[in-house]
């Protein structure tokens, strides 16, 4: 249970906010790489700004203010050139740090007044990294963009977004709850597939532990023991705004009634041939059932959205009966309440990376470790969320068979 | 001490959880049977292995009792919450954040557990105060 106060203060990202200062302190993921194959511009809000993401023609990033600085026209409908992005309303150009380049009328009739030199945009940094674009909006210098060891597994990659409208903290929350598998997932899964059978096992246990970027979450259930990897290695709650069980799902504000879900999925392919990809695909996936008007629930990413609206478009945390299956939600808050103090105090919040020595390949934890087998029975359908493209899902396919046609009869003879 | 270590056998993984930890074997072995991320996070904070070992008979993992070592607990301190029925952690919780143990009672008697308690005593509320938000409006 929290004031209605202390919720604000969690809960609030935009400018200015408490909130919005802690998370500005890290790189986000806003839009997928493989949206910006060719030179492109889409509009793009995060932490309540309103914002232009685009690529040049040079091949530079760029994150500026969606609003021409001249007469506000917005950026998203203008032309992306060799350097930069141009307004359509009176042609004022911008480069990707924010300067301005070109001004057609003012330099034709004042060459020499330098205009633009006087003029710049809002603009913020942009990385782009296993397969998506990221931003950062936080003060210089700005934190190492982490190189998560997971990203350089071998797999068939996918990125998928959805919007979800409401707040990103009751979705990061979801990331430390270990019980609402048992529930969320596993037993209303069975519920609305009519399943009489058992419930799912139960919870018996919970764990968490502290580490440098995060929490680690371990759970024993009815069938497991101590010596189960759910409960030797835990998932990962990441710091501050993702969940992490081997594949990644980002909870990154869009402002305070809406949140983007960027999920970053790895299939392990048969053998060990080596596989790569040059475009790792990035889809958005729907969260309302079209036909019906409900809240899609037959995917596990889409049950979680279900209870997150559920809560409020902003949950009122000072109703809440928090209980003992709590304490990670409880161990987050209060985590992320000390974080607020130390970005007011000038230093970094927790699991920021500054050390280039430090970032490369950095280890989670992870249950079955990093380079797990290939499913045995062939390539799975996508159970995160639905919606998933045929062509995506066609590719994975296709990964498939080929690694598995590299693999040697002997090693899959009877299996 | 079964409940507060991950307590499992040294397998390929966990040498490999370990490498990633920068642990040696002998790391591994002189910390038994403390799991590599515990044994990592303890170091980093100067817990020996001793310590860590009694802080996990009294019922606390390493990382608390990393945060009760900062706070300058001995371990004999949890005992009585655990006596209570609390969670060994919450001694360390209420320590941080100034509950002493009748207030705790109190608290879990109206239905809150203790690191929810504490945020709110911390931020200044009575219990009746706490009571009455939930069910206003």
């Amino acid at each position: 249970m929290l004031s209605k106060e202390r919720n604000r203060l969690l809960c609030e990202t935009g400018p200015g906010t408490a909130m919005g200062e802690l998370l500005r302190r890290y790189w986000h993921p806003v839009a997928g790489a493989a949206e910006f194959g060719r030179p492109a511009v889409k509009a793009v809000r995060i932490l309540g700004e309103d914002l232009a993401l685009f690529r040049d023609k040079g091949g530079n990033y760029g994150l500026v203010d969606r609003h021409c600085p001249h007469r506000r026209a917005d950026l998203t409908y203008g032309f992306v050139e060799e350097r930069g992005l141009r307004c359509n309303y009176h042609g004022w150009l911008f480069d990707h740090t924010g300067g301005c380049l070109h001004q057609p009328f003012e330099e034709t009739r004042h060459p020499a007044g330098r205009f633009r030199d006087k003029v710049g945009i809002k603009a913020y940094r942009v990385r782009e990294k296993a397969g998506l674009v990221w931003a950062y909006l936080g003060p210089e210098p700005a934190p190492l963009l982490p190189d998560w060891d997971r990203y350089h597994s071998r797999g068939y990659k996918q990125i998928a977004i959805s919007q979800v409208p409401c707040n990103w903290f009751q979705c990061q929350e979801n990331s430390i709850d270990p019980v609402h598998f048992e529930w969320l997932h596993d037993n209303w899964s069975r519920a609305l597939r009519g399943a009489d059978g058992p419930r799912a096992p139960a919870h018996q246990r919970l764990g968490f532990d502290e580490f440098d970027y995060g929490f680690v979450y371990r759970r024993i259930r009815e069938d497991t023991t101590e010596d189960d990897e759910l409960w030797t290695t835990g998932r990962v709650c990441l710091w501050p705004n993702c969940l992490y069980t081997g594949h990644f799902e980002w909870r990154v504000p869009v402002d305070d009634e809406h949140t983007l879900s960027v999920g970053w999925f790895i299939d392990e392919l048969p053998g060990d041939t080596p596989f790569g990809q040059d475009v790792i695909p990035c889809w958005y996936a729907p969260v309302r059932d079209e036909r019906t008007g409900r809240w899609i629930d037959s995917h596990v990413m889409n049950q979680d959205f279900i209870a997150w609206v559920g809560q409020g478009v902003i949950a009122d945390r000072s109703k809440e009966h928090l209980g003992e299956s709590d304490r990670g939600v409880i161990l987050m808050r209060k985590r992320l309440l000390e974080d607020l103090d130390a970005v007011a105090a000038g230093r970094d919040p927790k699991g920021t990376i500054r050390d280039p020595a430090v970032n490369h390949r950095v280890h989670l934890p992870i249950i079955g470790g990093l380079n797990r087998p290939a499913a045995e029975d062939g390539p799975r359908p996508f159970p995160f969320l639905a919606g998933q493209p045929d062509e995506v899902a066609r590719g994975f396919e296709r990964a498939w068979r080929d690694c598995a046609a590299a693999v040697p009869d002997e090693l899959t003879a009877g299996g | 001490m079964a409940d507060t270590v991950t307590g499992r056998p040294r397998t390929a993984r966990e040498a490999a959880e370990a490498q990633a930890y920068g642990l040696t074997s002998e790391d591994l072995r002189d910390w038994a049977p403390f799991s590599p991320i515990e044994i990592y996070w303890a170091r980093k904070h100067d817990l020996t292995p001793a310590a860590a070992r009694r802080w996990a008979r009294e019922g606390l993992r390493v990382c608390d009792a990393v945060r009760a070592v900062a706070l300058g607990m001995n371990p004999q301190e949890a005992r009585p919450w655990a006596d209570a029925g609390f969670a060994p952690c919450d001694a360390v919780e209420a320590k941080q954040m100034g509950v002493p143990l009748a207030a705790a009672l109190a608290w879990r008697e109206a239905g809150f557990i203790v690191p929810d308690a504490a945020l709110l005593i911390h931020d200044g509320w009575t219990l009746e105060q706490a009571v009455n938000a939930r069910y206003e409006g």
